[in-house]
């Protein structure tokens, strides 16, 4: 399940609205444990489609699952693009 | 609430899933009405336990834990579960357990199952929702599956009742170890998991591996270890330096490296789960600004149907007891027991038990969208702005729940993992009005404004209930602000929530929620008022020795001067007894405290009565009123209206008294079962003397404003 981070590699919280990427890797244990426990694990795609009002979270989805993140911890996902897979 | 249900040889069974795998229905499926659950006064405790039959002579006990993604638990909810399984020694240990999973989301649910595996008792998979898998073509090989993963497999469905019998089945052969042994375990521990679990298994009798290496994990917050022995587990994690986060992650992504093949010829994951129904819907719920619009409307609906559908129950109820209380008036004699019996007790339930269709109405409200899936939503649109008030998204869940009553809504909190967010929404929780203000409100709204519709559709009593509502939620927002300057900062605070797929609420469980909760509100609060209206009955046909007679006397001498008509003297007499009486020196005690904020000696024995659970309120006014009054008008309301005051002959509850009464029951911490709670949940006196005081402090000081405004 291991990644290559390539160099166009960008935190989930600097996405665009529509913007899909893969999970490259994340940068804060504590966060990693939970969302992996939640199924998003390392290698699996990820679509930011829209945030919440007043700077609010991230609505995120793929295809099997919709979480609900602040931008602090999309801040901890390192993603990639869907290309390098 | 542990031991009650029969013996202790009756074997236990944990109920164990992933959040919205649709457990409870599965629970409720399985036990119906056998269950008990502790959400209310007195009875609080952590989970839901049912019986589930196995034949006529056996059963067996089913203990519903809450859902959790993994054993290494963020919020207070998910710690329960992993608390619970790695003490043998607890009383509620499980002998087998049942996991429920989502079968289109196996690629998922398997991992807490894969760890429940390692707790080595047996266990029985449960693939939920299999009547959609079938609709969606997704099948699962489950006797493919069982023999991969070395566990009994059965499809199940909540909707349709599908497995129930051969889950019931297969739980006795796991109890009876016929044909299953307890499950050899997932994964083999790594060699630093090992050296931790070598020493720490020797302090807890009856554990394994995995169990120690969760309580290395966990010593810090477990409740089972004492403070000593979480010392020296500290002191082992620290000299094998044991890197908890690290081995969490990576036992984690062990497990999720080795189910994924297995499900590979077994399962169709190919196909995307999240329906394209809940994508369409979530593109107008979760709006940026249409969402939240969407919310306030629904919110504003739920309330007013509180009002207005719930009317038409409530004059059955109360003509029903109207008819009650004259019927034994008449074919009774005339004793201090029938007294006792219309004035005290059918007096102080009928004024509660009419408040049964608006709780009900909101309880069914509030747990259709909890099963619909929207809740979630809610948390994920507001959890910004709950932040600037030093709250989390997850708090709107309980501050919404505590419209129909705090208990639960507190309890709730446990899914809130950063502590001080969790404290304050639970020390602001109770401001928001509850069910049991319902009955207060209702009786004084109709004194402080009159039944007209303004704007053409709007009745402005309904609107007045809703202002007392809101003003709740306004302050409710301004403490939580309060308390986020005053209270240290500390730890992390998460989001991270899943939002469910949106799905027909299922008739049973709004239906078991709904039954379970007025249950409860008629048993509990039912003991509590029956109590006090005994009590106060009691106080108010008995006084100092003499003082009655003289007050009697009294009143018959001035009667006769002024030659006042039958009825104004019965009632002169009857208004003079209870003055002198028990009720009326407790009453005119606390009258200074309280005459500040318009209230006379009667609303002061109510308010007293209040503390113990306001709801009380109604049934004390009843009590009060109905002595000395002629039965026929059972009403509270009229005859409410017909109090006089004794100086000016104005009516007593005129729009001053009335709005200052329904701010102070706004405001004031009048419900002992919410205290008991807050020191449950927040482990101290401490916090719960401090809502106590700085609600009623609150409360006061409102009630004095806005009393000195309007009169």
């Amino acid at each position: 399940m291991s990644v290559v981070i390539n160099t166009h590699s960008l935190p989930l919280s600097d996405f665009r609205l529509g913007q899909k990427g893969l999970i490259a890797q994340y940068t804060n244990e504590r966060i990693a444990g939970k969302l992996i426990a939640m199924g998003a694990l390392p290698g699996q795609k990820l679509q930011l489609v829209r945030t919440a009002p007043f700077g609010g979270a991230l609505y995120v989805k793929n295809g099997k699952y919709i979480i609900a993140l602040r931008k602090e911890e999309a801040a901890c996902i390192i993603m990639s693009n869907e290309k390098n897979d | 609430m542990r031991k009650t249900i029969e013996s202790k040889k009756q074997a236990t069974i944990a109920l164990v899933g992933n959040p919205n795998s649709g457990k409870t229905s599965i629970f409720n499926l399985l036990t119906g009405l056998q269950q008990k659950t502790g959400n209310f006064p007195g009875i609080t405790v952590d989970k839901k336990v049912g019986t589930v039959p196995i034949n006529k002579d056996q059963s067996f006990k089913l203990i519903d834990y809450p859902g959790a993604y993994s054993f290494y638990p963020n919020a207070q909810d998910e710690r329960l579960v992993v608390q619970s399984f790695c003490n043998p020694e607890e009383e509620d240990f499980p002998d087998a357990f049942i996991y429920i999973a989502d079968i289109t989301k196996l690629d998922k649910h398997l991992l807490l199952f894969s760890q429940i595996q390692d707790i080595g008792k047996p266990v029985v998979l449960g693939l939920n929702m299999a009547d959609l898998a079938e609709k969606e073509n997704c099948l699962v090989d489950h006797q493919k599956l069982s023999k991969k993963i070395n566990a009994p497999v059965v499809l199940t469905s909540g909707r349709t009742g599908e497995g129930k019998k051969e889950l019931v089945k297969i739980a006795e052969d796991l109890l009876n170890d016929n044909n299953f042994k307890p499950s050899k375990g997932f994964r083999a521990l790594s060699q630093p998991e090992k050296q931790v679990a070598k020493k720490i298994k020797p302090l807890f009798p009856g554990t394994n591996d995995y169990q120690a290496v969760l309580i290395a994990h966990h010593h810090e917050w477990l409740d089972f270890l004492s403070k000593d022995q979480k010392e020296t587990i500290a002191d082992i994690v620290q000299a094998e330096d044991f890197e908890s986060l690290k081995i969490q992650v990576e036992d984690t992504m062990y497990r999720y490296n080795h189910f994924t093949p297995l499900l590979k010829d077994v399962n169709c994951v190919t196909k995307d789960s999240i329906s394209k129904f809940t994508e369409r819907v979530d593109r107008i719920l979760t709006h940026k600004i249409i969402g939240p619009l969407i919310f306030f409307a629904i919110m504003f609906s739920v309330f007013h149907a509180i009002f207005v559908w719930a009317s038409y129950p409530m004059d059955w109820i109360d003509a029903g007891f109207g008819w009650i209380v004259n019927t034994l008036n008449s074919t009774m004699p005339d004793s201090w027991f029938t007294h006792l019996l219309t004035d005290g007790v059918l007096a102080g339930l009928g004024g509660i038990l009419v408040f049964i269709p608006q709780i009900a109405i909101l309880f069914f409200l509030i747990s259709l969208l909890e099963e619909a899936g929207y809740m979630a939503r809610v948390v994920y649109l507001f959890d910004s702005i709950m932040q600037k008030f030093g709250l989390n998204g997850r708090s709107l869940i309980a501050l919404i729940s505590s419209s129909a009553c705090a208990i639960p809504a507190i309890m709730s909190t446990r899914t809130i993992s950063n502590w001080k967010e969790r404290l304050i929404t639970i020390l602001v929780t109770p401001l928001i009005s509850c069910s049991a203000r319902i009955p207060v409100y209702t009786v004084l709204i109709a004194f402080a404004f009159p039944a007209k519709t303004v704007g053409g559709i709007f009745n402005l009593q309904a609107l007045a209930f809703m202002g007392l509502y809101l003003l709740g939620i306004a302050f409710a927002f301004i403490f939580a602000l309060i308390f986020k300057w005053v209270l240290k900062k500390n730890e992390y605070s998460f989001l991270m929530l899943e939002l469910p797929d949106y799905k027909l609420p299922m008739l049973r469980n709004v239906g078991l929620n709904v039954w379970d909760k007025v249950r409860a509100f008629v048993m509990e609060a039912g003991k509590i008022i029956l109590f006090i209206s005994i009590i106060l009955w009691v106080l108010a046909n008995f006084g100092p020795t003499g003082k009655m007679q003289a007050a009697e006397q009294e009143a018959i001498t001035f009667a006769a001067t002024e030659q006042l008509s039958e009825s104004d003297t019965e009632n002169l007499i009857a208004s003079k007894k209870l003055e002198a009486s028990f009720a009326g020196v407790l009453g005119k005690a606390i009258e200074p405290a309280v005459q500040p904020l318009g209230f006379d000696w009667k609303m002061g024995i109510a308010i007293i009565t209040s503390f113990a659970a306001r709801e009380v309120f109604v049934g004390t006014m009843a009590t009060i009123y109905s002595i000395g009054s002629d039965a026929e008008e059972f009403s509270v309301r009229e005859q409410m209206a017909r109090e006089r005051n004794p100086i000016t002959g104005e009516a007593m509850y005129n729009t001053a008294t009335s709005v200052s009464l329904l701010i102070f029951y706004v405001f004031a911490m009048m419900c002992m079962g919410t205290l008991a709670v807050v020191k449950k949940e927040t482990g101290s006196w401490k916090w719960a003397t401090l809502q106590f005081f700085f609600m009623t402090g609150l409360a006061y000081l409102s009630s004095f404003v806005v009393y000195n405004w309007l009169s």
